[in-house]
C-alpha cells in the first residue's frame, strides 16, 4: 500500500472487485456448467453416434442419425405436430390471454378472486391437469360431449381430434400465465390516456388498436417468448393424454426423443431428435431476442 | 454495485479457521464413515418394487417378516414411480449410469431379456434350480430366461382374457364365445333385444402404448400367425397380420367396438365394463376383483373366458404378463439379494401377495389353494387361463419392436394408413433398427 498514487489504489481496488466478483460468481458458473454446459455437450457428443448400450453397440456415425432423421415419417410427423400445436396454442393463448386481462380490468368487484382461480389452472401441475381433461374429454362421460349436446365425440382416439383437443388442455392451463402478464401491465396504464381518448371521442376499437394493444406491445413479445419455448418442448400433456397417438398425430419431437432414448434406449438417435430440439428452441430464442432488442427491452 | 471489502487481518484469520474447522469436520465425518462399514453391522439390501395395488399394502409385513428370520440383514424397499414407462426409465437410467443404488428390483417380463443382454443384472444359474422353477408358470419360468440361462425369479402373473356379462349371455341362451364370428353375433342379438343404445359390444385396449400391442398379438395369435417369426424377422406372415388389423377396424366400423377404444387403455375399459356399459372386454385378472365389489353395478353377473378365436377348434391363447425380482450385476450382496428374491417370490409370501393385494401368483398350487379360492372363486379359472396363454416374443428386442409398432398400428386402427401400408412401415423400420443388432 506505500507505493503508487491514489490512481494506482483505485485500480487496484477495482481489479481486487472484480476479482472478488469473480469468485463470487464462480460457484453459479460451476453449476450452469456442470447443470447446462455439460449435458448439453454429452448429448451433441452422443448425437454423432451410434449407442444402444443393451447391445454394447457404441460406435461413431458422423452425422448418421441426422441422415435417418431427415429421411424418417416420424420424425417429420412429430416436427410438423411440434409446430402446429406450438403455433396454435401461443397463439391462442395470446388472444385469450389479453381478451381475459381486458375482462379482469373491466371487473369491479371479483377481479381478485377470478385472478386466483385463473392462477389455480396455471398452478396445477400438468399431469393432474393431463387427468382433468382425460375425464372431461371421455367420450361417454366427458362433460365436454356433455355441453356440446351429447354427440359421442372421440376427442382422444380420433387423429382429426386429439391434437385439437391437446391444444385446448394447454390453452386452459397457460392462458392465465399471460392473463397474468397483461393484467398487471393494463394496471399500470394511467388513467389519463383513457380519459384523453375519450375526450378526444376515440370508439371502443380505436382505444384498444392506439392504446391498450401499442402498451401491451412489450409485455406481450415476452409472453410469446416463454410460451413458445415451453410449447416447443412440450411433452407431459401428450405424454399422459394421448401417448402421442392415434397413429402419432400427437407425438411431438420431445415425446419422439423420449421414446428414442428410454424406451427403445436407442441413445444415439434420441440424442440427435434432442439436438434438434435444442437447436430449434435456440433458433426460436434468438430471433425474439433480437426483436426485443429492436423493442429496446433487452441488453 | 462493487460489494465493500470484508474487514481486514481480523476477518481473514477467523475465516481460515473456520475452513480448517470444517475441513477437519469432514475428514472426521469420512473416517467415521469408514470405520462404519468395517464393523460387523447389519448390511442392508436396496429393493426397488412397484406398489402393489389392492386393499392393504402386503409388502412391510413381508419385508418385516424377512428381517426378523434374517437377523444379519436389513431391508430398505424404495417404491418405483407409478406407470411402466416411469419405471423403465429409472431402471434404465441407474442400471445404465453403472452405480444403481439398489441390489434387488422389480423389472416387468417384457424387460428381462433386454436388461440380461445389456449386462445389467446378475446371472442366477448357479444358484436357482430348474425343479424351483417347475412349481411356477410354465410361461413365467420361460420369461425370466434368456439364452439357457436364469435371470430373474416370477414374482406375480397376468394373462389376458375374456370378461363377458353372464346375466346378459344368459338371458338369450348364450355361452361364452369360441369364435369372433360367434361373439359378433351374440352382440348383434343381444343389442337388439335390450334395446338400449348405450350397451357397447366389445372393448378392448387401441390406445397407443404397449397395450395395443398386447391386443393385436393376441389377435394374430387367434389366427393362427405370430409377431416374431423363428428367422427374427417382424410379421413373418404379413397378410395375416394385415388381415387381423383389419378384422379389428371393422370392429369399430360395424359398432360392434365402440370407435373409442382407439383412445382406451385398461383403466378406460375396465371402469365402462364395471359401469355395466358394455357385454365384453378383453382385460387381466386384476379387473375381477373390481367388478366384484359390494356396491358394483355388475358384481355377480361377470364370467371369465378364453379369448375367441378366428377358427373353431382353434385356441386362442392371451397374452401372459406380470413381474420378477431381478438382482443388480454389481451387488455386493449376491447370496443375501438372491435369499431376499426367494423369500418374495416364495409360496408363502405370494399367498399373503394374493389375499392382500390385485396381484395373482406365478405358483400354480395357490390357484387351488382352499383358502385363496374362497375368498376369489376364479382363481381356478384364472389358471386355466393362465397356463392356456402365451409369452409376448421373449426377446431382448422386445421394447424396441413394440414402441416402434405402437403407432403403425393405431395408425391403421383410426384409418391414417391403410393395414398393408402400417405393416410395410413397420417392417421397414425396425429392419433398419435391427440391421446389425441381431445375432
Amino acid at each position: 500500500m506505500s507505493r503508487g498514487g491514489p490512481a494506482a489504489t483505485v485500480i487496484r481496488s477495482q481489479r481486487r472487485a472484480s476479482v472478488q466478483g469473480l469468485l463470487l460468481v464462480t460457484p453459479a458458473l460451476f453449476a450452469l456448467g456442470a447443470l447446462t454446459l455439460y449435458p448439453t455437450l454429452w448429448v451433441g457428443w452422443l448425437s454423432l453416434q451410434r449407442r444402444i448400450p443393451i447391445f454394447g453397440v457404441e460406435r461413431f456415425e458422423g452425422l448418421g442419425n441426422f441422415f435417418f432423421l431427415a429421411t424418417d415419417p416420424r420424425f417429420w410427423k412429430a416436427a410438423q405436430v411440434t409446430l402446429v400445436f406450438t403455433a396454435a396454442s401461443v397463439a391462442l393463448e395470446l388472444v385469450g390471454g389479453v381478451l381475459v386481462a381486458l375482462a379482469l380490468r373491466g371487473q369491479r368487484a371479483g377481479a381478485r378472486v377470478g385472478l386466483s382461480f385463473l392462477l389455480l389452472a396455471w398452478a396445477l401441475p400438468s399431469v393432474v391437469t393431463a387427468k382433468l381433461f382425460e375425464w372431461l374429454y371421455n367420450p361417454a362421460a366427458g362433460l365436454v360431449n356433455f355441453l356440446l349436446g351429447g354427440i359421442a365425440l372421440n376427442w382422444l382416439g380420433d387423429p382429426r381430434l386429439a391434437l385439437p383437443g391437446l391444444i385446448l388442455a394447454d390453452v386452459w392451463r397457460t392462458l392465465p400465465f399471460v392473463t397474468v402478464l397483461c393484467y398487471a401491465r393494463l394496471l399500470a396504464i394511467p388513467v389519463e390516456l383513457y380519459e384523453a381518448a375519450q375526450m378526444d371521442g376515440a370508439g371502443a376499437v380505436a382505444t384498444f388498436t392506439r392504446i391498450t394493444l401499442p402498451l401491451l406491445r412489450r409485455i406481450l413479445l415476452i409472453a410469446v417468448l416463454f410460451r413458445t419455448l415451453d410449447a416447443l418442448r412440450s411433452f407431459d400433456l401428450m405424454f399422459v393424454l394421448t401417448g402421442g397417438g392415434p397413429a402419432g398425430t400427437t407425438e411431438t419431437l420431445t415425446v419422439y426423443a423420449y421414446r428414442s432414448l428410454f424406451q427403445a434406449v436407442q441413445l444415439g438417435l434420441g440424442s440427435a431428435v434432442g439436438v434438434v430440439v435444442f437447436a430449434l428452441v435456440m433458433l426460436v430464442a434468438w430471433g425474439y431476442l433480437r426483436a426485443l432488442r429492436h423493442e429496446g427491452l433487452a441488453a | 454495485m462493487t460489494p465493500s471489502p470484508p474487514p481486514r487481518g481480523r476477518g481473514k484469520g477467523e475465516a481460515a479457521v473456520r475452513v480448517v474447522l470444517l475441513l477437519a469436520a469432514c475428514l472426521a465425518a469420512l473416517i467415521g464413515c469408514s470405520k462404519g462399514s468395517d464393523t460387523k453391522g447389519p448390511l442392508t439390501i436396496v429393493l426397488k418394487h412397484a406398489k402393489i395395488l389392492g386393499p392393504v399394502d402386503p409388502i412391510p409385513a413381508l419385508l418385516a417378516e424377512f428381517e426378523s428370520a434374517h437377523p444379519g440383514i436389513r431391508v430398505k424397499a424404495e417404491v418405483l414411480p407409478w406407470t411402466s414407462d416411469e419405471q423403465r426409465q429409472f431402471l434404465v437410467i441407474n442400471l445404465e449410469g453403472g452405480q444403481p443404488g439398489f441390489d434387488l428390483m422389480m423389472l416387468d417380463c417384457i424387460w428381462v431379456p433386454e436388461f440380461a443382454r445389456a449386462g445389467w443384472i446378475l446371472d442366477l444359474t448357479a444358484g436357482v434350480t430348474q425343479d424351483e422353477l417347475a412349481a411356477h408358470f410354465p410361461s413365467a419360468a420361460q420369461a425370466g430366461t434368456y439364452r439357457g440361462r436364469t435371470w430373474a425369479l416370477p414374482w406375480f402373473m397376468n394373462v389376458g382374457l375374456l370378461y363377458y356379462r353372464s346375466d346378459l349371455l344368459g338371458r338369450y341362451g348364450f355361452k361364452p364365445p369360441e369364435t369372433y364370428v360367434a361373439m359378433l353375433e351374440q352382440i348383434r342379438v343381444i343389442r337388439a333385444g335390450e334395446k338400449s343404445r348405450k350397451l357397447e359390444g366389445y372393448l378392448w385396449q387401441g390406445k397407443q402404448y404397449e397395450g395395443l400391442v398386447v391386443n393385436v398379438l393376441e389377435g394374430l395369435w387367434a389366427d393362427g400367425t405370430t409377431l416374431v417369426g423363428e428367422d427374427g424377422r417382424i410379421f413373418p406372415d404379413p397378410e395375416r397380420a394385415e388381415q387381423v388389423l383389419r378384422f379389428m377396424r371393422m370392429l369399430i366400423d360395424t359398432g360392434a367396438s365402440p370407435g373409442w377404444v382407439t383412445a382406451g387403455d385398461e383403466e378406460v375399459t375396465r371402469r365402462a365394463f364395471g359401469n355395466g356399459e358394455a357385454i365384453f372386454l378383453r382385460s387381466w385378472p386384476y379387473a375381477v376383483d373390481m367388478f366384484e365389489k359390494p356396491g358394483s353395478p355388475v358384481r355377480g353377473k361377470v364370467g371369465l373366458a378364453p379369448l375367441p378365436s378366428h377358427e373353431a377348434g382353434r385356441r386362442a391363447p392371451g397374452s401372459t404378463g406380470g413381474a420378477h425380482l431381478a438382482i443388480t450385476r454389481h451387488t455386493r450382496h449376491p447370496a443375501e439379494a438372491l435369499e431376499l428374491a426367494r423369500f418374495l417370490t416364495s409360496a408363502p409370501a405370494q399367498r399373503a401377495m394374493t389375499a392382500s393385494g390385485a396381484t395373482k401368483p406365478t405358483r400354480m398350487a395357490l390357484y387351488h389353494d382352499a383358502e385363496l379360492v374362497r375368498a376369489s372363486p376364479n382363481l381356478p379359472r384364472i389358471h386355466d387361463l393362465t397356463l392356456a396363454g402365451r409369452s409376448r416374443p421373449v426377446t431382448p428386442y422386445y421394447v424396441m419392436i413394440s414402441t416402434t409398432l405402437q403407432p403403425e398400428l393405431s395408425a391403421a386402427l383410426v384409418k391414417v394408413k391403410t393395414p398393408a401400408r402400417s405393416v410395410a412401415d413397420a417392417r421397414r423400420r425396425l429392419d433398419f433398427f435391427l440391421r446389425d443388432l441381431q445375432e
